[in-house]
């Protein structure tokens, strides 16, 4: 159909070239123009369902250039390197004894490669042996840079490609990962948990029989114990009793090892640590005598000494042992004075202490308590930090981190000690000298400070009155009316005289009494 | 364990109520490990997403899980989650624009 409808084209044109001007040549030009626009319309149409020809064998022979890309690429598609063979539209045409199947195209693929190939390189194939056909001069010369066949490199397929999941290794590798986290997580926060319930049955009893609010987040309206822990962190739980007598509240933080975090959880096999328990009373002012008093591990004690304010201050000497009082060699002693230490140590407390030695992190006993040691930009704080009378125990978990539930009834004779040292300690009076020295001591202490802070201070004063010259000249400055600028300007410079006389007075003074 | 006296040492009148001790006053003794891998974990993702980088994106998945491990529980919760829906959408935005597998560094 389609030669035929080219045929009658080119007869067409032939006619019309041949027949030259002339109104019958008009008129059958005219007659004959959509005609010849009909069936050009055809092989235009028809070209596109390139499937539906039935004579396939025919296409190679012939020589129209919309077949001329099938018909060269017969000669040079398969040796091109990594060009996969013609899609399957452009395939029947390579194949032609092949095309016993009507319709549908058989691709022959080569090894290695899938159906889907480059169509970029296709194009350029088309375009080029295009224009080897319109071009006759440059087909011999694009023939020269092809006959060569370049050996056939097989690319592998790009790994995104490929059906297996293997290839995904490192992310399956990280999914797990998280897993892990997450499972160490839900773990971790379990076993927290019933270590603290497990503390805090153990406990109930002992507590609730000495305080009258046991268990309080702070938010209630009314003051009703809550009888449960509250809970900070997955790791921290506190406690806050209240209500009895020789002390204002206890609060006391169960600090565990943070077993929910993986990363600690690997950190921890290599420095092992242990769950601790502290324990912070604090006192009313008529609860304790003035002293500041501690005992625990040496290394303990090291730190408190450097870190905590009132401890750096007031004892001033090394951690002591504690031998005298018959306590381990584990154990080491800071104390203010040793009165203190005779009074604090009677023979019960130091019962307590040499049987649960292992437990025992740190006791501290303090009436100046503040907390670690400030350090402010400025360099120094300019007020004595806030004082508190305070004990504090810091104990530790047996187990070392492997704690079960069961571990925490052996911190139980602890909080008794606890409890005896309250009263103990509203008990506990420094005689008539020891009180004289803590005096001393305490004086000595904050006259240093002043000293410290004596410069700051001074500054401080001098950027004040700085401030306030300034302020008072802007105020003149701002007086609209010149009369009342005038007298604030007099006044100003009056009351400056007044000072410049005083200072002088005291340097001729401070002169005559060195003198 | 019970003292000499058989008194009863609960005062219900004395009862003070509980103050949670407050952190510009001790700011040292602040864990800040939830802070640092919340910071951590949104510069990865912003890496991952910006320069299309596979391992940052993961990299910040775990910041984030680690730092909502670590969070104290009066802690923002919108702050977590937002952190940990940034970080997998770094994970899903990296993989979206290159589905390939990720290289091992070695």
């Amino acid at each position: 159909m389609r030669i035929f409808g080219d045929c009658l084209r080119a007869d067409i044109v032939t006619r019309i070239q041949q027949e030259g001007s002339g109104s019958t040549m008009r008129h059958l030009s005219i007659l004959l123009l959509p005609l010849f626009l009909l069936l050009l319309a055809f092989p235009v149409s028809g070209g596109r369902y390139n499937d539906d020809f039935d004579d396939g064998e025919d296409l190679a022979d012939f020589d129209d250039n919309d077949f001329a890309e099938f018909e060269d690429m017969s000669d040079d598609a398969v040796p091109e390197a990594g060009t996969a063979p013609p899609p399957a539209r452009g395939s029947p045409s390579l194949r032609p004894d092949e095309d016993e199947d009507e319709n549908e195209a058989t691709v022959e693929l080569e090894d290695g490669q899938d159906g889907f190939d480059d169509s970029d390189a296709q194009d350029q194939d088309i375009y080029s042996k295009y224009d080897q056909e319109e071009f006759e001069g440059i087909g011999d010369m694009e023939k020269t840079g092809h006959p060569m066949k370049d050996p056939l490199i097989i690319h592998t397929v790009p790994a995104h490609l490929q059906n297996s999941w293997e290839s995904y290794y490192m992310e399956i590798l990280m999914v797990t990962g998280l897993l892990a986290y997450i499972m160490n997580y839900i773990i971790g926060k379990n076993k927290n948990s019933r270590l603290a319930q497990s503390w805090f049955n153990s406990h109930r009893e002992l507590l609730e029989s000495n305080f009258a609010l046991v268990g309080d987040d702070g938010t209630s309206k009314d003051a009703v114990s809550t009888g449960k822990l509250n809970q900070e962190n997955e790791h921290i739980y506190n406690l806050w009793c209240s209500g009895r007598v020789c002390c204002e509240g206890m609060l006391i933080q169960l600090k565990f090892l943070k077993r929910q975090d993986l990363l600690n959880v690997l950190a921890r096999m290599m420095r092992p640590t242990c769950d601790q328990v502290q324990i912070k009373v604090t006192l009313n002012d008529e609860d304790m005598d003035t002293f500041v008093f501690a005992v625990g591990t040496k290394k303990a004690m090291g730190r408190l000494q450097k870190e905590l304010q009132d401890l750096s201050e007031f004892c001033g000497d090394k951690p002591k042992s504690g031998a005298k009082f018959g306590l381990p060699d584990s154990l080491a002693i800071l104390t203010e004075m040793g009165e203190v230490t005779d009074g604090v140590m009677d023979n019960k407390m130091v019962h307590y202490i040499t049987n649960h030695a292992d437990k025992i992190e740190s006791i501290h006993f303090s009436d100046q308590f503040s907390g670690p040691k400030v350090m402010q930009e400025e360099g120094q704080p300019l007020k004595l930090p806030e004082t508190k009378k305070t004990l504090l125990f810091t104990f530790n978990v047996p187990g070392m981190g492997n704690t079960s539930p069961k571990d925490m009834d052996a911190l139980l004779p602890l909080m008794n000690m606890v409890i005896y040292s309250i009263d103990k300690v509203k008990k506990l009076r420094l005689n008539r000298e020891g009180k004289m020295k803590a005096d001393r001591n305490r004086a000595r202490v904050e006259e240093n400070f002043l000293k410290q802070t004596h410069a700051q201070r001074q500054e401080a004063a001098q950027t004040r009155r700085e401030e306030k010259k300034r302020a008072e000249k802007e105020r003149i400055m701002n007086e609209e009316d010149p009369e009342r600028q005038r007298r604030l300007e007099e006044a100003a410079q009056r009351r400056e005289q007044k000072k410049i006389e005083k200072k002088q007075m005291k340097m001729k003074q401070i002169k005559v009494k060195a003198m | 364990m019970s003292s000499n006296n058989m008194a009863d040492p609960r005062r219900q009148n004395k009862i003070l109520r509980y103050k949670p001790p407050t952190t510009e006053t001790n700011p040292t003794l602040e864990d800040p490990t939830p802070d640092y891998m919340n910071l951590l974990g949104m510069i990865f993702s912003m890496c991952g997403l910006m320069l299309k980088l596979k391992w940052c994106a993961w990299i910040a998945v775990y910041c984030s899980f680690i730092s909502f491990a670590n969070s104290r529980s009066s802690e923002d919760t919108k702050q977590m989650m937002s952190s940990f829906m940034l970080s997998i959408s770094a994970v899903v935005m990296s993989y979206l624009q290159n589905p390939q597998p990720m290289s091992p560094p070695w």
